[in-house]
């Protein structure tokens, strides 16, 4: 090849380069708010199930450009947070965000793999960013601190005279819990994303045991599910619809669904 | 002395942001008068009126977010009389202590442990069954649901002041919750079925079984108190170590 063109040829990596780059930003910037606006809608305004894994983890797949990816971690996390509620005071983990750093680690990982989201790239990613659901929830107590302040400078606000600005501090408690999620979403998917293809490259072997343990955590997220109920009939009614639910599908002419 | 209904539009419009600052202290208590304000300017043209009445909507509140609705609507009913002088300024007041802890126990009993993880668990199979349309059409029947709920009760609120404890009573809606319960537990059940299965066209039958196993010991565990994430954890090491005990075994 003649220099001119290897020169040429040399920019035109780089600008791929450059490209793969933006387009790593872009992807990173779209995950922070797609993150940001479950957290949002999780607590501070409407809680319309948007922002439950089973919505939000298929949601994360579909901006990163990998719908299906989203969707194979979506079931187990939303089994295994069911019982995530807030109920009073109590704090749950924020299974918004580790639903989001989750699928979002295990998209990119498999973008970079350029497998996609395998079992075993699941299962790293699962293990590597579920810890931000606990993240999460100590950083739920910081807002609520932050809040504490907010309404009673709406109580001093609305002393002064001025009730607009008073009551509209109510808004405000909007922006951190977004902002906490829009940070740390992303943040936990660059870990996987540089995790899990480095791990799985230097350690091939590891892909068929990690992808059992990721089966084995499917079925144990249902059972947790089962368990977060807490009603009198929920273990029997579990136990029974698996076990009929194994003969249905060994007995099924089309296999497994 | 009325509120006009585009402000109670507006109102209950604010309601979806009653949690927006939540906090220990005084809990939704930002949130609901951030709700019921342009309620309160309708009603009160004068600002020391208005103050006061603002201030005792920024004491203490908390219920659930969806059955709160119910409670601004009553709010409203009772300072539209606190306005003309029908009613001593306490009464709203009084009316939301007596009503948040019985609406949040139906709020919580009903949508957040029974109706929401009923349709959480019900996407989820469907998910495994069909993919995404599953989602989608369980996210719209759930908030179809939600939302004629949350309006409904605004508008009783409203239109009924204490009268909508009988209101609620009548949707009989703990019997309901433990059905969707025991329906919700069946639905996961079916999920774990398939999900075993799948495992064993992936990965053989000796990953099914370790799967099968790991959902009864983490059942177990869970029953004994074990703590969600490390039960997790654990599951996928016993799946991996056993595939790789069986693959050591097997291998050459």
């Amino acid at each position: 090849m003649p220099p001119w063109e290897l020169r040429k040829s040399s920019a035109a990596t780089k600008r791929r380069a450059s490209g793969r780059l933006r387009g790593e930003i872009v992807d990173y910037l779209l995950l922070g708010v797609v993150a940001g606006l479950a957290a949002v809608e999780r607590k501070g305004f409407l809680q319309a199930m948007l922002s439950r894994p089973i919505a939000l983890a298929p949601a994360v797949g579909l901006v990163l450009g990998d719908l299906a990816g989203g969707l194979a971690v979506a079931p187990p996390l939303e089994l295994l947070w069911l019982g995530a509620v807030n109920l009073g005071a109590a704090v749950p983990v924020h299974e918004a965000l580790g639903a989001a750093a989750v699928a979002g680690g295990a998209v990119l990982a498999g973008k970079a793999l350029g497998t996609g989201v395998t079992p075993a790239v699941a299962a790293l990613a699962f293990a590597l960013c579920a810890p931000f659901a606990l993240a999460g929830r100590k950083a739920d107590r910081l807002v609520e601190l932050q809040n504490e302040r907010l309404a009673a400078r709406a109580g001093l606000l609305l002393e002064r005279g001025d009730f607009r600005a008073a009551v509209r501090e109510n808004l405000y408690g909007l922006a951190m819990p977004f902002a906490i999620s829009a940070v740390l979403a992303p943040l936990g998917a660059a870990l996987a994303a540089a995790a899990v293809p480095a791990l799985l490259r230097r350690l091939p072997g590891a892909e068929a045991p990690l992808a059992a343990g990721w089966f084995a955590f499917a079925a144990f997220a249902a059972a947790s599910a089962a368990r977060a109920i807490r009603a009198a009939g929920a273990p029997v009614a579990f136990f029974a619809a698996l076990a009929a639910g194994m003969v249905a599908i060994l007995l099924a002419p089309g296999g497994v669904p | 002395m009325r509120v006009p209904p585009r402000t109670l539009v507006r109102v209950f419009w604010r309601c979806l942001f009653l949690q927006a600052a939540w906090n220990r202290r005084g809990m939704q208590n930002l949130g609901f008068a951030y709700a019921i304000d342009p309620a309160l300017r309708a009603l009160y043209p004068e600002p020391e009126r208005r103050k006061e009445a603002l201030r005792r909507h920024l004491g203490f509140f908390n219920c659930h977010p969806y059955t709160a609705a119910a409670i601004v609507g009553g709010a409203i009913y009772h300072e539209e009389r606190v306005a003309s002088g029908e009613e001593p300024g306490r009464a709203p007041q009084a009316y939301k202590a007596t009503l948040q802890g019985p609406l949040a126990a139906v709020g919580d009993g009903f949508f957040w442990t029974a109706l929401r993880p009923f349709f959480g668990a019900l996407a989820v199979l469907g998910t495994l069954l069909v993919g995404w349309p599953a989602i989608v059409t369980a996210l719209v029947v759930y908030n179809a649901i939600h939302l004629a709920l949350r309006i409904r009760l605004f508008r009783e609120g409203y239109l009924l002041g204490d009268a909508i404890v009988g209101e609620v009573a009548s949707l009989s809606l703990p019997s309901l919750a433990a059905l969707l319960r025991v329906g919700a537990a069946a639905l996961a059940g079916f999920s774990a079925a398939i999900g075993v299965s799948r495992g064993s066209v992936r990965s053989g039958g000796a990953t099914a079984a370790v799967a099968l196993v790991a959902a009864v010991l983490g059942y177990a565990a869970l029953s004994r108190g074990a703590r969600l994430l490390p039960a997790a954890y654990a599951a996928i090491a016993l799946g991996a170590g056993a595939a790789l005990a069986a693959a050591r075994l097997g291998g050459p």
